[in-house]
């Protein structure tokens, strides 16, 4: 079928509201969006290839460097997948720690992630308010790890430190403080007459649309299907984790999902630090051959490692799927066709979080 | 020194414009470089305003170890950037390609080769305040008494 196309308008790979290099070619009719195409390639650094015939302690910062947003995430999946390999037991107070760390990452890559969304729909003082919390957050995260970004906390069989009762109760003061503010700046998104003009009702991604493209993590979560890769996980089930959604499916709901989830991991640390067992913090372990496959749930959705390593705890292969690309199918090809403005198709871009560094690795 | 151009130089020590260019990185530096931008460091107390546009810019931080889609594109960034310029590379990846500059690996690190750096910030990831300390060092050598020296 013959299709008629005004103008294509390339986005990017610099553009002031993207963070990360991403080319996005839109085909508009009039000012209707009919038709968009995502090209990647800018940064392929084959990080796969490098981890290749490394032993684990190399790939450990490998990982982690997939992705610098959720650094620990990618730590602590390609962790989880070495100790299922070698069967290393995690002793229960390790467990905790690698939660509450794990959590504060999710937080802070929301907190960016909204802050990006605020800053394009230009919205600058609730995006500056934002940014302004996830410095809090990273100070937390700094205290409990050591490091602000790639910090190369988990180990295989426990964490690299542990927690004192002093940080912990700074911790505890610290989020009631996040969580006071959180609960004002969420109020001021979700009531603000001007972010609901740009939001509610643009980027639509139906839920049979957002199963058609395999959409994962809060993008999914935003459309009502309940998919969580902490549901899986053995220390989450203890803390009694039920994932949330909404079912409003536009970029409105993808942000509010955000801020929900931010609210929900205070109160998962806040039952860590509550329950946190006492005794060692390392058990001990000895990293051996063997494969498997082994996923966790990043702050933009499910995070797969598969791993196959030698008997020496050298890496022979492995295979990463990381939730962005998903994403970014999902956005290209369901929420931005249909947008009544340019404005609309970076402010929709920007609402599904794609983080290009992971998808291409 | 003109007094023209003591004015030009205070005046131009007040506004610096920043773009950024991801050439492969991890995005650990991207994010710092934001950070950059939250009120506790606030970039733009000292009159450094990031906008992400070459044209404009003054100030061009170059993060990562410069990936093959980024042959001749990084070049055209850089002619685009109108003089007085200056390049930062921010982080260990376009100084030595950190732990991406291996064997089997895509990147084509130091990023000195392709385009003139003027000041390097090591750092896996720098911290945000270390960043804002290079582009200020950048903006006193750089466009301090520029029309001086290049008549």
């Amino acid at each position: 079928m013959k299709r008629t196309v005004d103008v294509n308008i390339p986005l990017g790979p610099i553009h002031p509201c993207f963070k990360e290099p991403a080319r996005l070619k839109c085909e508009a009719k009039g000012e209707r969006i009919v038709g968009a195409e995502v090209e990647l390639g800018y940064m392929k650094k084959g990080i796969e290839r490098i981890m290749k015939g490394r032993p684990w302690q190399e790939v450990m910062f490998l990982a982690e460097r997939v992705c610098g947003i959720c650094s620990v995430i990618h730590n602590m999946v390609f962790i989880e997948a070495m100790e299922q390999i070698s069967s290393i037991p995690v002793p229960p107070r390790a467990a905790y720690l690698r939660v509450i760390a794990n959590e504060l990452d999710r937080m802070q890559s929301h907190l960016l992630a909204n802050f990006s969304y605020c800053y394009t729909i230009e919205h600058e003082t609730l995006g500056m308010y934002l940014l302004d919390l996830r410095e809090q957050v990273m100070d937390e995260l700094e205290r409990l790890t050591g490091a602000r970004v790639t910090c190369a906390y988990m180990i295989p069989g426990g964490v690299r430190c542990d927690m004192p009762r002093h940080n912990a109760e700074i911790l505890s003061g610290s989020l009631d403080r996040i969580e006071r503010d959180l609960r004002r700046y969420s109020g001021m998104f979700a009531d603000g007459p001007m972010i609901a003009l740009r939001s509610r009702g643009v980027g639509i991604l139906t839920k049979e649309a957002a199963q058609r493209a395999h959409a994962v993590g809060p993008t999914a979560r935003a459309s009502g299907i309940t998919t969580d890769g902490r549901l899986i996980h053995p220390t989450y089930r203890q803390l009694g984790f039920v994932p949330l959604s909404r079912t409003d499916c536009d970029n409105y709901a993808r942000v509010m999902v955000r801020f929900d989830e931010i609210i929900q991991s205070i109160s998962l640390i806040r039952k860590c630090l509550q329950d946190l067992p006492k005794g060692v913090i390392r058990g001990g372990g000895v990293c051996k051959g063997g494969e498997t496959r082994y996923s966790g749930e990043a702050p933009r959705g499910e995070l797969t490692y598969f791993i196959k390593s030698d008997e020496y705890g050298r890496i022979v292969d492995i295979q990463i799927q990381t939730p962005s690309i998903m994403n970014i199918e999902a956005c290209c090809h369901e929420m931005i066709i249909g947008a009544d403005s340019i404005a609309d198709v970076t402010a929709t871009f920007v609402s599904a979080d794609p983080c290009i560094a992971c998808t291409e690795r | 020194m003109t007094i023209l151009q003591q004015i030009k130089n205070k005046v131009r020590a007040r506004s610096i414009h920043v773009a950024y260019v991801d050439v492969g990185s991890c995005n650990g530096c991207d994010i710092e470089v934001l950070a950059c931008l939250a009120p506790r460091y606030d970039i733009e107390q000292y009159g450094i305003f990031v906008h992400n546009n070459p044209r404009e810019a003054d100030v061009l931080l170059v993060i990562g170890a410069y990936t093959p889609g980024w042959e001749e594109k990084l070049a055209m960034v850089w002619e685009k950037i109108p003089p007085p310029k200056a390049a930062v590379a921010i982080g260990n990846c376009p100084i030595s390609g950190c732990l991406f500059n291996r064997r089997e690996s895509f990147v084509d690190p130091p990023v000195k080769k392709h385009i003139p750096i003027a000041a390097e910030v090591p750092g896996c990831p720098p911290r945000p305040t270390e960043i804002l300390q290079a582009i200020l060092l950048v903006r006193d050598a750089v466009f301090a008494n520029w029309e001086g020296e290049h008549p």
